[in-house]
């Protein structure tokens, strides 16, 4: 009688501490914003999918900084993932289409650009470690001013070792061929080709934009092939582009793109995307291989947890983004 | 004596015997044990033992990809999780090991309280099993800091920060866990090195003692029939063949809940992000709360007096409870006052969990 009493006590206390134990917080107080990758086993395959009912949605905050700054603004995101890609949907708002930037129109004596640019959306996941990027996220790899000191320029990690994987959707240079630009950050120092020095470095591959100008940037230089019908309407992508021989076909008040997609490949197209804009804005998905094989990109295990941030451009061209503090993306198991 | 050779000049010992082992080997095997030493009423003690061999096994796994240095040690670990086969489960078992280690050091200092397994003549055997409980602490303190993620680096400032209110010795004792006036890389190595070397050593030699003690005195006897002779079976291959059989069903259980449920580890460490509060872990959860009561110049209450009040009267129950009684139900007095203290501190567990672990950050 006496054993048993004390086999059950033994068993009460085995539940108190055992109870306590599971019911412990394994993570301590941390403040970041969790995304949570669901499991799914069919994978979706549009932007309204009925997958996409099965994830979490969670409200990102983003805010403005420098010409931004003091505005604030909310991305809607989702995920989910299956054996092989994980997927994000993202939804925010944007109460104008910009997915033309800095189209040519010719005035009836020159070409000139008109003012425009493109709505785009960045993630950028570590691929190795990037000091301090958990706990201040795009603050200690993003961009910077352009009067910043050279020494203090950002897009860019502080040593060799730290490496991020930039995921680059832009409306008017990947969004026609249905990805997001796949690019890397390490040290600063190596040209990149954009408008300044900085550590991002394309992805191998194919893809981006050719500069629409002639030699001495005064007009266009390619137009639409007109023995083709356009793939995306509103676009001109360079496969379907021809170089212009004679401009007095023109009359004033046409309208050339300024940048024209290239095709993507390789590496630099792992990241595919879908998208629609309705009139209050943007609902992008962008998937990719949960490892694609390739050492400059982040390698997801659904085991591990993935420290991210994310920004939206507004009609931008330059670093002129809402971004957000540091992400935590979870996979659900 | 010299040893006997065949007609081909080869010696007839066998290898024990040239080894010089023969004797060990055959006292061994001689050894025998009380055969109610692990059974489904008393396990605690063999599933304590099989615990620590899996936490000092699991822990040299870990050691092996281990780099001792701030930055580095957290992707080192990292490495080890994820990309290491199994890395992950064997993680896992080191760290839930360590927290079922808790658990059943607990259930067995219970057990041990409430069948008066501390009355003469085992008294010293109790002394060192509460020695040995006092050690474990410090491998799950130093143990912390290692991954050197958010959480461990930021409970071991709470930590340090508590004990350097400890009078007189508090911060001689954090200077020399962090070798300077910060949580960096000297803290880091003597952290590491008293985790892996200093404290498992300490750990040996003090088990060793108990199990010599406990050779030496018995098992606690049955509530019932304590006078009756018990059934002794052989050590090798009886009880070891036992030990061996729990020790691959907790490799098992644990292994399946560190397959699901992987060991967290944090953000890397970030010793600019003062934002960051750390949780206090469950089994520290009274001792927090009586820092959180105890607050200014009665912080050396919560951290020295009433832990060390209580050390001492573990310790010295043998002494303070000297009848023979060992029934319960003869010893209510003192079962009287080791269930207020158990539920002083399951109090302040439960608070401590309400204010930590459900109270949102302000």
């Amino acid at each position: 009688m006496i054993r048993k009493n004390l086999v059950s006590l033994t068993m009460v206390f085995a539940l108190i501490f055992g109870g306590g134990l599971l019911g412990c917080d394994q993570l301590g107080g941390e403040a970041q914003l969790i995304i949570t990758a669901t499991h799914v086993h069919k994978a979706p395959t549009s932007l309204d999918d009925s997958v996409w009912q099965k994830a979490l949605g969670v409200l990102v905050r983003v805010k403005g900084r420098d010409i931004l700054g003091g505005q604030e603004d909310t991305v809607f995101t989702k995920a989910v993932y299956t054996e092989d890609n994980l997927y994000f949907l993202f939804q925010w708002m944007d109460p104008t289409r910009s997915v033309t930037k800095q189209s040519w129109q010719f005035d009836g004596e020159k070409w000139v650009h008109l003012p425009g640019n493109e709505d785009r959306i960045a993630l950028l996941f570590e691929i190795a470690r990037i000091n301090k990027f958990a706990t201040k996220g795009c603050a200690v790899t993003c961009h910077s001013p352009p009067d910043e000191d050279r020494e203090r320029w950002k897009l860019a990690t502080k040593t060799p070792a730290e490496k991020g994987d930039l995921w680059h959707w832009k409306a008017a240079r990947s969004d026609p061929y249905n990805y997001a630009d796949d690019a890397w950050l390490t040290v600063a120092g190596r040209p990149s080709g954009s408008y300044r020095e900085t550590g991002r470095i394309k992805d191998r591959g194919e893809g981006g934009d050719v500069r629409n100008q002639t030699e001495d940037k005064a007009r266009p230089r390619f137009m639409q092939n007109p023995a083709k019908d356009p793939l995306v309407p509103g676009f001109l992508l360079m496969d379907e582009a021809v170089i212009i021989t004679d401009y007095s076909i023109f009359k004033p008040g046409d309208i050339i793109p300024y940048r024209l997609p290239k095709k993507p490949s390789g590496s630099r197209f792992d990241v595919k995307a879908l998208s629609h804009y309705s009139d209050i804005g943007w609902t992008v998905m962008l998937y990719r291989k949960l490892d694609t094989g390739h050492d400059d990109d982040v390698i997801f295990n659904p085991k591990k947890r993935y420290s991210f941030a994310m920004a939206v451009f507004d009609n931008s061209g330059a670093d002129h983004s809402k971004a957000t503090t540091p992400l935590l993306l979870v996979f659900e198991r | 004596m010299e040893p006997s050779m065949d007609r081909t000049g080869n010696s007839s010992e066998t290898l024990l015997e040239r080894l010089g082992l023969a004797g060990l080997v055959a006292r061994v095997r001689e050894l025998e044990v009380p055969s109610d030493g692990l059974t489904w009423n008393r396990f605690c003690g063999s599933l304590l033992f099989v615990l620590v061999v899996l936490l000092f096994l699991s822990g040299a796994f870990l050691a092996f990809y281990y780099t001792p240095a701030p930055g580095v040690a957290y992707d080192s670990v990292d490495h080890a999780q994820f990309n290491i086969p199994f890395g992950d489960v064997v993680r896992g078992i080191h760290y839930y090991g360590w927290n079922l280690l808790l658990v059943v050091m607990g259930l067995h200092l219970v057990r041990a309280f409430l069948v008066g397994g501390y009355k003469p003549p085992r008294e010293f055997v109790w002394v060192s099993g509460v020695v040995v409980m006092l050690v474990v602490p410090a491998f799950i303190i130093t143990g912390d800091l290692l991954p050197w993620d958010q959480k461990g680096y930021w409970s071991t400032q709470v930590r340090n920060s508590i004990m350097a209110t400890v009078p007189v010795l508090g911060d001689f004792l954090v200077r020399m866990l962090q070798g300077g006036p910060r949580t960096g890389i000297v803290a880091l190595t003597r952290f590491y090195v008293l985790h892996t070397i200093i404290l498992p050593a300490l750990l040996v030699f003090l088990i060793g003692a108990h199990l010599h003690l406990l050779s030496h005195r018995g098992l606690s006897s049955p509530l019932t029939g304590a006078n009756t002779a018990r059934k002794r079976v052989p050590l090798v291959p009886n009880m070891i063949n036992r030990w061996l059989v729990l020790f691959i069903a907790v490799t098992v259980i644990l292994g399946l809940v560190s397959w699901y449920w992987p060991a967290p580890l944090g953000d890397p460490a970030d010793p600019t992000d003062s934002t960051f509060v750390p949780k206090p872990e469950w089994w520290v959860l009274p001792l927090n709360q009586l820092v959180a009561i105890f607050r200014g110049p009665l912080t050396a209450i919560a951290t020295a007096i009433v832990p060390a009040a209580l050390v001492g009267l573990i310790m010295a129950l043998p002494f303070i409870d000297r009848s023979k009684e060992q029934h319960p139900s003869r010893r209510k007095k003192i079962l009287l006052l080791g269930s207020a203290i158990a539920v002083i501190l399951l109090a302040l567990a439960v608070m401590g969990y309400i204010e930590h672990h459900l109270t949102p950050l302000e």
